[in-house]
């Protein structure tokens, strides 16, 4: 008797497993979608804003989210080898999408952009983005910008205001200094990447955006004296001690209090920092400033990156499915009610945001930081950051490169020599993204 | 028929390590990003190597991580287990807090060190500095940052080679220890003539398995400083994981992981020639 009511308990638990399978009605398919790390709140938030309402929409269907962590690009590499994989792949970039489409790993979405409109419903740019030998394989998830965040507080107490030009950066940021404070909040403690912020604001800002366009089309070298200038600058920029002492022992969130606190002047970051002003600026009494990044002439200039992308797995069993929940995230409902709640992530590329209406709870610095982008996208005046353009090694070898030239291990010249190698050895093994032609 | 009874263990065996170590050798004579399918490079992936300065700093720094871990853990292992058998009272105690290091996470130890000791903001070092002892953090100076991440590695290692070592002393016959102390041997007559004669093979056997260690250290590197800054913490794990993982060129990774398995072997023939030896004895 023991020892059948152990064998059942046995059974019963070896098909727990099984148990959600079972759960499926007979009519509904699931779709499954492998997510990146996401706070508690924020799962929640994928939990009420996504999941729930999309499954009560579709009743055939059944969307359920796997929170994978930060390797989540490692596991799908892994997974879309061996022929399995979620249904909606979140990718890390375009430069990932390239060589995933290459692959046969992912399915062509022409068919469901003619069927759902997203051909007019997105931002052309970001479409020509996720398209790989003209078919359109990925749909840019967030796009972001980096820019200028400053102390509106600290700024009016001492008659500064917001530079425009690099001139009156450099003229701000030596006042800053001589008054002890670090003009640049910035660390690289837990994100080493954090270097291109900087490569990508100085190529961007000081070479110009038109010369990176060129450089990525392959019509001038990365070797060009103007980017030689750009880098030298941030040289430059780094042995005057713009960044202060602890920038590889900073994390980017505690280099951002310092511009709340006041011990910093100015954060050269992107929007993601957005999501820590809640946390630190109402508690220093400040208020926050945003402006694009200045540049040699005047105009800001916002340079243009893909956090990430979605895609439907080639392998899916359910590609319909996988469809239909890109077709419910790219809506002006989603992209509202997703945005009032955490900013900075779901950033999707709608061609109109008119109707859109974000809570009286977010930031509207926030709220006007996007729409400036969105108008500077679709203007076709924007620049281009590094994670989002350059191929896979070239940018891994920028954010070491560029540590080696601020810590005089090389020249700024031979730096880019390097940088020039092996973009021109991963151009010609296909793996550049798609670069759109400039407007 | 009693051959029959390692199948098993050499059915885990095939799968789990000869197929993934023969997949490896193929890989580093190809080019493949891990997406697409490979295709044949020749030595190309060696050249590239040995043409990449980065390859060469990370191979010296994996010499000069192989001589700290020889020496620094191996001498203090030795210094307090000797301590241990020498003064009994509170040896129980002492083992527990010298070992508590090694069964903490590894992850978790790095980022102790990293905030609350190295940190100028959140840190020890951040206090010393408001006291007006400014202290720089070596992770974040190239010339110290190997040594920073290799400190708190000590911190973590040692206390497993001195139980080790306690362990072994333990063996060391107990009337040639009277014997030498009624002679009147110091301590270090003690240790130079009786105890490390006595524990050689261990002493040994440790000495090889860090060398085979030392090459595959990866987890507190890229945990701490991800080879930075500017390369200066690099090691050949960890350049084998930025080229197979950020760069998308398994192909070279594969041959970076060929270059520390042949110090692996190195190490394992050693290993196996002491091994016999001390089995014809």
């Amino acid at each position: 008797m023991q020892r059948r009511t152990i064998l059942k308990a046995g059974l019963g638990l070896a098909s727990l497993p099984l148990l959600p399978r079972l759960a499926y009605s007979a009519d509904q398919k699931p779709v499954a979608f492998w997510y990146e790390s996401a706070s508690p709140e924020n799962q929640d938030n994928l939990e009420t804003l996504l999941v729930d309402p999309f499954n009560a929409a579709h009743p055939e269907e059944l969307l359920s989210i796997d929170f994978r962590g930060s390797d989540l690009d490692k596991q799908l590499r892994v997974a879309m080898l061996s022929g399995t994989g979620p249904d909606v792949v979140f990718t890390a970039g375009p430069s990932y999408v390239a060589a995933m489409a290459q692959a046969g790993q992912l399915l062509s979405l022409d068919d469901y952009a003619k069927k759902y409109g997203w051909n007019e419903r997105l931002l052309p740019l970001f479409l020509d983005l996720g398209r790989y030998q003209g078919k359109l394989y990925a749909l840019a998830k967030t796009y972001e910008t980096l820019g200028l965040f400053y102390n509106k507080t600290l700024f009016a107490k001492n008659n500064w205001k917001a530079p425009t030009t690099i001139a009156e950066l450099e003229a701000l940021a030596d006042e800053m200094k001589g008054k002890g404070l670090v003009p640049f909040g910035a660390g690289n403690a837990d994100w080493r990447p954090a270097n291109e912020w900087h490569v990508s604001i100085a190529m961007n800002s000081i070479a110009g955006p038109e010369t990176v366009h060129k450089a990525l089309t392959g019509a001038i070298q990365w070797t060009d004296p103007a980017f030689v200038a750009a880098i030298d600058k941030l040289a430059e920029w780094w042995d005057k001690g713009y960044y202060g002492d602890n920038y590889f022992s900073l994390t980017s969130e505690q280099a951002f209090a310092q511009i709340a606190t006041g011990q910093a002047g100015m954060a050269p970051t992107g929007t993601w920092s957005f999501t820590n002003v809640k946390p630190y600026f109402p508690d220093n009494n400040a208020e926050p400033g945003f402006v694009g990044f200045p540049s040699a002439s005047g105009d800001p200039i916002f340079p243009l990156g893909i956090g990430s992308t979605l895609s439907v797995n080639a392998k899916s069993e359910n590609p319909d499915g996988a469809a239909a929940v890109l077709d419910y995230m790219f809506q002006d409902d989603f992209y509202t009610k997703m945005n009032s709640a955490w900013q900075g992530e779901w950033n999707l590329p709608l061609a109109d945001l008119s109707k859109v209406q974000l809570s009286d709870k977010v930031l509207p610095l926030y709220t006007e930081a996007m729409k400036e982008l969105s108008a500077a996208v679709g203007a076709g005046k924007y620049g281009y950051t590094t994670w989002t353009f350059l191929p896979p090694a070239t940018d891994t070898y920028l954010v070491s490169g560029m540590e080696e030239v601020w810590l005089k291990k090389t020249s700024s010249a031979d730096f880019l020599k390097k940088l020039d190698d092996t973009f021109k050895q991963e151009k010609d093994a296909g793996k550049v993204p798609a670069i759109p032609a400039r407007a | 028929m009693h051959r029959l009874y390692i199948v098993p263990t050499m059915i885990i065996n095939v799968v789990i390590v000869l197929v993934p170590a023969l997949l490896t050798v193929v890989l580093a004579f190809c080019n493949w990003d891990g997406i697409s399918a490979p295709t044949f490079a020749g030595l190309d992936n060696f050249r590239a190597l040995a043409a990449d300065r980065v390859f060469w700093s990370s191979l010296g720094n994996n010499f000069v991580w192989t001589f700290v871990f020889l020496t620094v853990p191996i001498i203090m292992g030795l210094a307090a287990a000797s301590m241990l058998l020498i003064v009994r009272r509170g040896s129980n105690f002492f083992q527990i807090v010298y070992f508590l290091p090694v069964v903490i996470a590894t992850a978790i130890t790095a980022r102790v060190w990293q905030g609350m000791i190295y940190s100028p903001v959140t840190g020890v070092f951040g206090v010393l500095k408001r006291y007006g002892m400014p202290v720089p953090n070596p992770l974040t100076q190239p010339p110290l940052a190997l040594f920073g991440v290799a400190t708190v590695d000590l911190w973590h290692w040692w206390g497993f080679l001195c139980v080790i070592f306690f362990a072994a002393l333990r063996q060391v016959p107990q009337e040639q220890i009277e014997a030498a102390r009624l002679e009147g041997a110091t301590y270090f007559q003690m240790m130079r003539y009786v105890l490390l004669p006595g524990i050689r093979p261990t002493i040994t056997l440790m000495m090889i398995m860090t060398v085979i260690w030392s090459f595959l250290a990866f987890d507190f590197v890229y945990i701490m400083t991800q080879g930075g800054p500017a390369f200066s913490s690099e090691l050949l794990s960890t350049l084998a994981y930025r080229k197979a993982f950020y760069d998308l060129n398994v192909g070279q990774a594969a041959a970076a992981a060929l270059v520390i398995s042949l110090f692996g072997l190195v190490g394992t023939f050693f290993y196996v020639r002491i091994q016999t030896r001390e089995g014809e004895q």
